[in-house]
């Protein structure tokens, strides 16, 4: 909120700091003051005033009370009208909703002469942003920036009936405002009404029926206090924002009306040369009265870690305008505070300690280590295992991103998304509409977006992913996933599966199984047809090895294969062990023969190993894949496997006889089937 | 002839040799089988021992200096025949460095370990909760009140259907409801974790973020306890001395309430364009745990105080590496990503 330094300046006798020193001594004890500037003879501070604060502080007598406060300075209180209660008003008040409208106060000023605004009130106004229109109107909003109370002035000879009637607006009814628009009002928005038609949009702003206007002679000013929530709904369903409304809104102290309305109806008399009529007409039925609570000052310094005499909080609270009293209860110290009536945001005892801290001063706080028992801090375990996986991936050139948690509409057909999808009520754009159900749509996106600076890529992410499982609960899971991208786009797979054993080797686990896709697995259509694989661990299902679809690649006009994974985090994390053994390093010589088998294409290469090492039993040491070859040259649906077998003993070096008794041994086995051929 | 003019007249041919054979011509000369200095020691033993004694020194002093002399200038001659001979054309050394293949990890889990590292050294230990939410875990248990304009300052993200109150968590704070309802003071803790904001995307704000909480809660936990805290923790982060200051703040869930300033790293103090000619940098919002969020968890907020802060971890990652976007962190673009 922008302040004006020489309406501040008003409200103290002595001269304030300058400028750039006053902002500093606020942002450190009160508010932070974000931007200071030269506007004319004047300077606007503009000051985050915390919501919190909002019933005393959004006005300038707020801010003084601070200033004088942390400064010490005397605070000096402007000229006001005195009320003289009791005598009866020629205008009628009547409030229907009491706790919409808890007070309702009203003055009558007669033979105003209604005119331009003195120019140091054009001024102030301005600096404030607001723009000054006639003497009345300006004074009204003048004591709104003085006092944080808004005030509106009628124009009493527009009144139908003399009658000021505060109600609900009925379903139908409509305003014209004072800057003219037109406002269809229901039953939610609470109203200022002559006996026929709304006057005003209650706390929020004015109508052009009763507004004042050159001719004006008589007016009623009103200061009213209205329930926070009332005028918070009605500004949203009108989406009416105005300086009043966001005083409102925030709640303000209803003893607050008296005092704006007896200042502003001074003003009026000196400046608009009015006339007061009689008294003050009041609807207050239930006075607010100002809280005690009992402050500990040993907690006082338990909790701020200094001891602040009490001889100096006493002065803090009296600058504040609280009323301590000194009460002595057993051996404790205890004071009794009173809280003014404006201090909304005063409850509880912590918000006391929150005075005297900020304006003794958080500065003069010496930090000082905390005394506590030695705990050492748990380890936890997701951590833990994400940095493994992190590092391990890292050794194997791969790049860590971080993507949105969110996927699009877009992405929603290309993938054919079910509906387990978690949807987003109030998405900041259709690129975030969605939860993403994996992590893989995102980094496929990764690939396109990086693919005209990078040929090769490796990539992957540990992050969460959200759908709604059978009870339409939602399921949060942290999944971690893979993307690779090659020139040489053959063996992709085999490649990614290389990976994903060294990884798990690496977690500790050992029993992989890679599973032949089931079409029905994933509701997702992301993955080849062929080209993919479960991950299993002990039989159990953690995870996806695959080439991503063709036709996902085609509508992503990505041209090159793309293999990728995607491992239930949580799953894994319950199987990976730091437990690690060496094995010893072998004593005997290794020797290797090698051997080439044509085989039916559709012949699994682990059925070939399997057969390779029951057959070669405990002297073959490694089997090692080294071709795999289908081609011209060989006989339709056959294809050529070439291995290294790797022989070795643990007591003894081999002699050749041993090896090739082994060796032919396997030939023997392999070819027992009549469609395997050994090429010799 | 004298030996001492032997000397003199080696020394002057090998400087004066030009070519390998010269020196092969020297060495033969003085100490090939007939060469001078050879035939100088061989006829010592007709010398007086005291003769033999000092010609026999000196001749072996020749003869140890004109070795070495040989070699010497030897190792010149190969050199630069072998250069000659092997390499006509130019090694150069300035061709750019083959560059091995390696991975990245992405800034923000650089700067979060470190973060998680100077908190657990402390006693911290580092908790994690989930990010769809509850109202009451977001905000009720935090005492942010509903349809009450504090509540404004969190522009929430709402799940379908409405009916069911699910959020996308604002900032990591319901973790500490969480982890307080399942355990008993005293307590230390760290929460790293994604947040999100209905909220305009620019360069420093994103829909996502990624927050930091802290929360310490024991029997006599002061403001001078987490001003305490705070200075360890930036100096070291930061490796150096740095300067904290503590100003009012407002948060609903703390009370009092701060906002924790750093002097600048970057000027020093002195003001530059990172902290807006302040000298100091916002960073840590925070304060002593609100008695009424004790109570939400069922502690005893007359035995139990506490700090509790809540700081954006991008932020950090910003000021240390001085990027200047915050939605570079989640574009995923590898020419950003493969600078850490």
């Amino acid at each position: 909120m922008i302040f004006s330094y020489n309406l501040l300046q008003s409200l103290f006798d002595k001269k304030l700091p300058k400028p750039e020193k006053l902002a500093e001594v606020l942002t450190m004890h009160s508010f932070e003051v974000e931007s200071l500037a030269r506007k004319g003879g004047d300077w606007l501070l503009d000051i985050d005033v915390t919501p919190n604060r909002a019933s005393d502080c959004f006005s300038h007598i707020g801010i003084a009370r601070e200033i004088a406060a942390i400064l010490k300075y005397k605070f000096k209180t402007p000229a006001f009208v005195k009320t003289t209660a009791g005598k009866k008003d020629f205008i009628k008040i009547e409030v229907k909703d009491k706790n919409a409208c808890p007070r309702y106060t009203a003055k009558v000023i007669t033979d105003v002469k209604v005119g331009d605004s003195p120019k140091w009130i054009k001024e102030r106004l301005e600096v404030c942003g607001l723009q000054p229109i006639n003497n009345v109107v300006d004074i009204a909003n003048y004591m709104m920036l003085e006092t944080g109370q808004p005030l509106h002035a009628f124009d009493f000879d527009k009144l139908e009936g003399k009658k000021i009637i505060v109600r609900f607006a009925k379903q139908g009814e409509k305003i014209i405002t004072l800057d003219n628009q037109k406002f269809d009002l229901n039953k939610n928005i609470l109203i200022i009404a002559d006996s026929k038609q709304p006057l005003a949009i209650a706390g929020i702003k004015g109508g052009k029926k009763a507004e004042i206007d050159k001719n004006t002679k008589t007016i009623v000013l009103e200061s009213a206090n209205f329930d926070y929530k009332s005028i918070r709904l009605a500004s949203r369903l009108l989406n009416l924002k105005t300086d009043a409304s966001w005083r409102f809104e925030h709640g303000l102290d209803p003893n607050l009306t008296e005092q704006a309305i007896n200042r502003a109806a001074s003003l009026i008399l000196e400046i608009a040369k009015g006339k007061v009529a009689k008294g003050l007409s009041d609807f207050y039925p239930k006075k607010v009265f100002p809280k005690k609570i009992k402050l500990d000052l040993n907690y006082v310094e338990k909790l701020l870690g200094v001891k602040i005499p009490q001889k100096e909080i006493i002065k803090i609270f009296q600058k504040l305008d609280f009323t301590p009293i000194n009460q002595c209860v057993g051996a404790k110290e205890i004071l009794l505070v009173e809280v003014p009536t404006f201090r909304l945001d005063i409850s509880i005892p912590e918000d006391l300690i929150e005075e005297i801290g900020r304006i003794y001063g958080y500065e003069k706080i010496k930090p000082i280590m905390p005394l506590s028992s030695l705990i050492p801090p748990k380890k936890n375990e997701n951590i833990f295992w994400q940095d493994f996986i992190k590092n391990i991936l890292k050794e194997l050139c791969f790049t860590e991103v971080y993507n949105y948690s969110f996927v699009s509409e877009k992405d929603r057909e290309i993938f054919t998304l079910k509906d387990n999808l978690v949807e987003i009520e109030n998405p900041m754009s259709v690129e975030q509409k969605y939860l993403r159900p994996t992590l893989l749509i995102n980094l496929l996106k990764n690939i396109k977006s990086n693919i005209k600076n990078y040929e090769e890529m490796k990539l992957f992410e540990i992050g969460k992913k959200h759908t709604k499982n059978s009870g339409r609960r939602i399921d949060e899971r942290a999944m971690f996933s893979g993307i690779i991208i090659k020139k040489d786009k053959k063996e992709l797979f085999y490649e990614l599966k290389g990976v994903i054993d060294l990884l798990l080797n690496k977690l500790g686990i050992s029993d992989i199984w890679y599973d032949e896709h089931k079409v029905s697995f994933e509701d997702i259509k992301l993955w080849h047809l062929k080209k993919c694989a479960e991950i299993k661990i002990k039989g159990e299902k953690i995870g996806f090895l695959g080439e991503i679809s063709p036709n996902i690649l085609d509508a992503l006009k990505i041209k090159k294969n793309v293999c990728a994974f995607e491992i239930d985090f949580e799953k894994l994390k319950e199987l990976c062990s730091e437990e690690s053994e060496y094995q010893p390093i072998p004593l005997f010589p290794t020797a290797v023969r090698d051997l080439a088998v044509l085989v039916p294409r559709k012949v699994k290469v682990v059925d070939v190993l399997n057969k390779i090492n029951i057959s070669g039993g405990a002297l073959v040491r490694d089997v090692d894949l080294f071709d795999m070859y289908e081609g011209k040259e060989l006989p339709e649906d056959k294809k050529n496997l070439a291995f290294h077998i790797i022989y070795q003993a643990k007591d003894r070096t081999l002699s050749a006889r041993e090896i090739d008794e082994v060796h032919n041994r396997i030939i023997k086995n392999l070819e027992k089937n009549p469609t395997w051929e050994v090429r010799k | 002839m004298d030996i001492k003019t032997i000397k003199k007249e080696v020394k002057k041919q090998i400087n004066s040799a030009e070519t390998l054979k010269d020196l092969d011509d020297i060495f033969k000369k003085y100490l090939g089988k007939k060469g001078k200095i050879t035939q100088i020691l061989r006829s010592l033993k007709d010398l007086s021992e005291k003769q033999k004694k000092e010609t026999g020194k000196l001749a072996n002093e020749i003869k140890k200096e004109l070795e070495s002399a040989v070699k010497e200038k030897k190792y010149v001659f190969q050199s630069a025949d072998w250069l000659a001979s092997k390499f006509q054309d130019i090694f150069d050394i300035s061709v750019p460095s083959k560059k091995p293949l390696v991975g990245h990890l992405h800034p923000i889990t650089l700067v979060r370990r470190k973060v998680e590292e100077i908190f657990q050294q402390m006693g911290f230990s580092v908790v994690e909760g989930p990010e769809v939410e509850t109202e009451w875990y977001n905000f009720d248990a935090l005492n942010i009140p509903k349809d009450h304009p504090a509540r404004d300052a969190w522009d929430t993200l709402w799940l379908k259907p409405e009916s069911q109150k699910l959020l996308l968590r604002t900032h990591t704070s319901p973790v500490q409801i969480r982890y307080m309802e399942k355990n008993q003071p005293p307590l230390r803790i760290i929460v790293p974790g994604r947040a999100f904001r209905h909220e305009a995307t620019d360069a420093s704000h994103d829909v996502q973020f990624y927050q930091l909480e802290g929360l310490m809660v024991g029997k006599d936990i002061s403001v001078a306890n987490f001003k305490a805290i705070a200075k360890e923790f930036f100096q070291r982060f930061f490796n150096k001395e740095i300067k904290v200051r503590l100003r009012p703040g407002y948060f609903p869930f703390t009370e009092p309430s701060f906002e924790i300033d750093v002097q600048c790293v970057i000027c020093g103090g002195k003001g530059c364009s990172t902290c807006k000619q302040t000298g100091w940098l916002e960073l840590w919002p925070g304060g002593m745990v609100h008695p009424n969020v004790l109570k939400a968890v069922g502690y005893n907020p007359k035995f139990w105080q506490g700090f509790a802060f809540g700081m954006g971890l991008d932020r950090l990652v910003m000021m240390k590496y001085k990027i200047n976007d915050i939605r570079l962190f989640y574009g995923g673009d590898l020419r950003f990503l493969q600078q850490f």
